[in-house]
């Protein structure tokens, strides 16, 4: 399958998804998973920086158009894409991407792969509580949901990759 | 003009973050002021009609309890009927008085509990007469004030929404509070500003006060579970328990007050 087509696939199902599912799960009120992140950790590897922007934010915007936060989402995941450079280098330090193209774990490791889950989820997750906080005033609330909310949302995304792994076409959502 | 156009091209990057980050907390800021909460109706149309497609399908599990919840309802209406057949004197009154109040029944497709502000999203809209800051309520008690319409949905302000303010009066001693969220939980609320002559006891049912436009007076709305005697100031705070189960909600009214423009006019004229 053409790459373009199956990163627009990888978009649709997780924003459905995200919307029509996850949202709706309901956890004792302070766990928010969100998983349509996915999307933007597996955008290519050298992809420009420019894109990878647009990119967030319209994921973003998209997620908010259904959950009714204009700039909410669009915000929190702009921010992720401007660290996910970096933390790639951080988790990678020497190891160079020259085969792969875009991450996946059929060519990383499971634990790179945590690790890089990890720290999108959080930067993810905190720039979205905090952008809520500040416009809320509710920041002791805010740090539970994140505390709650990161390792769940991580455990999603790693059953969701696993789920989709076997396919070694590169079928994943 | 040239080092200009150089800079730019250099740290692209990082200007589009900040561009695209002062956007999201300009579209952010503007949203808190619900009034100025206009999405565009055809998006709205769009995700509407997506959300009514998959609760459809979920409806189905749901048809046990929503199948109770209107056969308790259409008990406690025959009982109002009985009562009011059995005085002929209060059934000429009713017949006497003008409509108020028109209720639109109408069908939750979406709705959230867990973020600060929540929204429902109704199947009904312009073309069904739903305008915004009417009330909503369901056979519980009340649920919210249409935000913003489309032609065919709705999106409602829940009262589980940090701008969501609703002036109510306790049954007992007629004091009159102004009911927030408060607390995360879907739930419980907070009413505030309560004189503090006001005796409250747990289980005290709170009602809609009747200096509402949007409510009509007496309408359920949750029970004391809480008093909190607040220190600074000389208002108390109540936790309530609110009648609705937000996270059930499957069928609500929209009500429309027929006398809403002679009371705006009237308001009007204050300015």
């Amino acid at each position: 399958m053409n790459r373009t087509a199956l990163h627009i696939f990888r978009f649709i199902g997780l924003v459905l998804l995200q919307v029509l599912v996850i949202n709706h799960v309901r956890l004792g009120g302070y766990v928010h998973p969100y998983i349509y992140l996915l999307f933007v950790m597996m955008l290519p590897i050298y992809m420009p920086g420019w894109q990878l922007l647009m990119l967030g934010f319209s994921t973003g915007l998209t997620i908010d158009l259904f959950t009714g936060t204009p700039g909410l989402h669009a915000g929190a995941t702009t921010f992720l894409a401007l660290c996910r450079p970096a933390i790639i280098r951080l988790i990678s330090g020497t190891q160079k991407f020259e085969s792969i193209h875009e991450p996946n774990l059929n060519q990383l490791d499971g634990v790179w792969f945590l690790r890089y889950t990890i720290a999108c989820v959080f930067v993810h997750h905190f720039s979205l509580f905090f952008l809520e906080s500040f416009s809320f005033h509710l920041f002791g609330q805010i740090m539970l949901r994140i505390v709650l909310s990161v390792p769940i949302s991580v455990f999603l995304i790693m059953i969701l990759l696993f789920i989709f792994k076997s396919n070694k076409k590169g079928v994943e959502r | 003009m040239y080092s200009l156009w150089r800079f730019i091209l250099k740290h692209h990057f990082v200007i589009l973050f900040v561009l695209l980050e002062v956007v999201s907390i300009l579209l952010l800021a503007r949203s808190q002021n619900y009034h100025r909460n206009r999405m565009v109706n055809t998006t709205s149309d769009a995700v509407g009609q997506m959300y009514a497609w998959s609760s459809e399908l979920s409806d189905y599990f749901r048809l046990n309890k929503t199948n109770r919840q209107l056969a308790e309802e259409n008990a406690w209406l025959r009982q109002q009927l009985s009562i009011t057949n059995d005085t002929t004197q209060i059934t000429y009154d009713i017949l006497e008085r003008d409509t108020i109040y028109e209720y639109i029944p109408a069908r939750v497709v979406n709705n959230s509990i867990g973020q600060v502000n929540n929204y429902i999203i109704i199947d009904k809209g312009k073309v069904d007469g739903i305008e915004p800051d009417m009330g909503v309520i369901s056979s519980d008690g009340i649920v919210g004030v249409v935000a913003d319409v489309s032609r065919h949905y709705a999106s409602i302000l829940s009262l589980l929404h940090s701008n969501s303010v609703v002036g109510v009066r306790f049954k007992n001693s007629q004091e009159l509070g102004s009911l927030k969220w408060g607390t995360s939980n879907y739930r419980y609320g907070l009413v505030e500003d309560i004189p503090t002559h006001v005796i409250m006891h747990e289980g005290d049912t709170v009602l809609t006060s009747a200096y509402s436009f949007i409510y009509p007076e007496d309408l359920m709305v949750g029970t004391v579970v809480d008093t909190r005697p607040v220190n600074s100031g000389a208002l108390n705070t109540a936790k309530i328990r609110f009648a609705t189960d937000f996270a059930t909600l499957r069928y609500v009214y929209v009500i429309r007050n027929m006398h809403k423009s002679e009371l705006d006019s009237l308001k009007a004229n204050f300015r």
